[in-house]
């Protein structure tokens, strides 16, 4: 429309577009009846969940508030962890976290399981601690920027876990700059972090395995992640994180389809629910994508929830 | 009754968005029970000349009459662009517009630009609020060609101060919520409403504590961020956070009042 139109036309509709108190009275008695936000609700607690990334300890607020969420937003049981995000990650520092993890299960034990955490420079001791903690009922692990995921010191890591038939869960970035990848546009710099390109070698290279890309709402560029990853069957992504943009669990299922994309929340409980029931799929990818999947990951293990 | 103070129409040229336009925002409306958005072009972010992006957006809602009788348009203006008080003059007599959106550090100028100072007491003295967006998107997943800094809260804050006697909306809360005390206090004694739509709501009833229960309303950041989550933060309070008519000052009691409906 070209300004002389443009202007006519404003000055014909010399109301303009004002809005005020009678038109919103008039737009509330007109309408026709609507979902409550009690429907809506129910549509939340509709779903069973499972929460296959979640943390306690990496803040000063404890378990309960886990499970004050879960009650909340009828999450069935979340899986938690504590990375150690700090220091050298020796032995003592991943035993540590993992006892606290353990702590929380024992006071929790109908909401919370553990996933253990470790570094695979200390292989010996990672080992041991993979057998400790699955020993006291921890299932998975949860690792994090110490090591990329497909560097060979992650290979007996990986091998114990085919065998316990366990999925990991790694920590992982598409953030401009991060890891050397695009460089020019650098914010700050993890070289350990793992890219997308990394799992890609490593699900080929163990195609048995099951792997974890952490978070596409936790900062990646989720559709560079999703693209990266589309080729690669046995690596799993998690929506979790606190970006709840528009479309973002659509495009993974889109890329990899629903038996790929994980529900898991990254203590972001609102966004992690919000944009699933928002999501535009289907009832049953839905199902799939908050329990079913995780669920069966678990049973490959020998563990399930009822 | 249910009220959106903060929705969108139009592109965001390095992601494509869907239902960006007001078909799509009147779907979710619908489809939540919402009765009213207020709604600003994001092309007016980009645009050199943002009143093109204002002029869309009129165009837009008179296209049909269902979007005239549910959304409430606010304009992007850009105090350090030729012509900035003849559009707001526009959007607000001739458009009918009751609030409108600075972007500072999209549009590159300070946030005690003397322009920008001028243009929120003409806000003021024609009783329109002032939008003021945290974060559109997250910078660590930006474009190349995007900004690489974004502002926090406090940031904004330095403006309240200059008119402490505007109306403001905080919006997408999404940049950190750390505040010397006395910024803080600023905040806490200004005309502010804030939006639930931001990832640093993680709890909600702890944030409204804060700052207020009647300093909060539903807000959906719609079509960049889901339609729901914002709505849930509400949704999912317990009952001693909030009782029924907390909860109906989020959902509309408190956008009603800020925007004088």
């Amino acid at each position: 429309m070209n300004r002389r139109n443009f202007v006519r036309n404003m000055a014909t509709s010399a109301s303009g577009i004002i809005l005020g108190s009678s038109l919103l009275q008039e737009t509330a008695a007109g309408m026709a009846p609507r979902p409550t936000p009690a429907d809506r609700m129910k549509e939340v607690f509709s779903y069973r969940k499972l929460d296959a990334h979640v943390h306690v300890g990496l803040t000063n607020d404890g378990p309960e508030l886990n499970v004050d969420y879960a009650e909340r937003l009828g999450i069935d049981r979340m899986f938690i962890s504590k990375p150690v995000t700090r220091g050298p990650a020796a032995p003592e520092d991943f035993r540590a976290a993992n006892d606290f993890i353990l702590k929380c299960m024992k006071r929790f034990p109908e909401r919370l399981t553990g996933m253990l955490t470790l570094n695979p420079t200390y292989k010996r001791e990672s080992l041991e601690e993979i057998k400790r903690c699955t020993g006291e009922g921890m299932w998975g692990v949860k690792v994090y920027y110490q090591v990329k995921i497909n560097d060979p010191l992650f290979y007996p890591i990986i091998e114990k876990l085919i065998d316990l038939k366990m999925i990991i869960l790694m920590h992982a970035e598409t953030t401009l700059g991060i890891a050397g990848y695009r460089m020019k546009y650098d914010q700050k710099i993890k070289p350990q972090s793992s890219i997308p390109e990394n799992f890609v070698d490593i699900a080929a290279r163990y195609p048995e395995a099951m792997f974890q890309f952490a978070h596409i709402g936790g900062g990646p560029d989720w559709e560079y992640a999703c693209k990266a990853l589309r080729n690669s069957p046995n690596v799993y992504v998690d929506v979790s994180g606190s970006n709840n943009e528009n479309n973002m669990v659509e495009f993974a299922v889109e890329c990899l389809g629903a038996d790929r994309v994980l529900y898991g929340s990254d203590n972001m409980y609102y966004q992690s629910v919000g944009k699933m029931i928002d999501a535009r799929l289907t009832e049953e990818q839905k199902r799939k994508i908050f329990f079913d999947n995780y669920n069966n990951i678990l049973k490959k293990g020998g563990y399930h929830v009822d | 009754m249910l009220i959106d103070i903060n929705a969108y129409t139009g592109h965001w040229p390095f992601k494509r968005l869907l239902n960006n336009h007001c078909e799509g925002l009147l779907e979710r409306m619908k489809e939540y029970g919402v009765d009213l958005s207020v709604i600003t072009n994001l092309n007016g972010v980009f645009y050199k000349n943002t009143q093109s992006a204002n002029e869309e957006l009129y165009e837009e809602i008179r296209s049909k009459r269902a979007y005239k009788d549910r959304f409430l348009p606010f304009a992007i203006i850009n105090p350090i662009y030729a012509g900035w008080k003849d559009d707001f003059k526009t959007c607000v007599k001739d458009f009918g517009m009751k609030g409108i959106r600075v972007f500072p550090n999209y549009h590159d100028y300070t946030i005690t630009d003397p322009n920008l100072v001028e243009l929120v007491k003409m806000a003021r003295d024609h009783d329109v609020a002032v939008g003021l967006t945290m974060r559109i998107v997250d910078s660590r997943q930006r474009s190349w060609m995007d900004l690489a800094t974004e502002w926090g809260l406090k940031d904004y804050v330095p403006l309240l101060r200059e008119v402490p006697d505007a109306r403001y909306m905080l919006l997408n809360l999404s940049t950190g919520l750390a505040l010397p005390e006395e910024d803080e206090a600023t905040l806490k004694n200004a005309n502010v409403l804030f939006d639930t739509s931001g990832r640093h709501i993680t709890h909600f009833a702890k944030v409204f504590n804060r700052f207020g229960k009647e300093k909060f309303a539903f807000g959906s950041h719609f079509p960049v961020f889901d339609y729901y989550t914002g709505l849930l933060r509400i949704e999912s309070l317990r009952k001693e956070e909030a009782d029924e008519a907390d909860r109906a000052l989020f959902r509309q009691g408190n956008a009603q009042r800020f925007l004088k409906l």
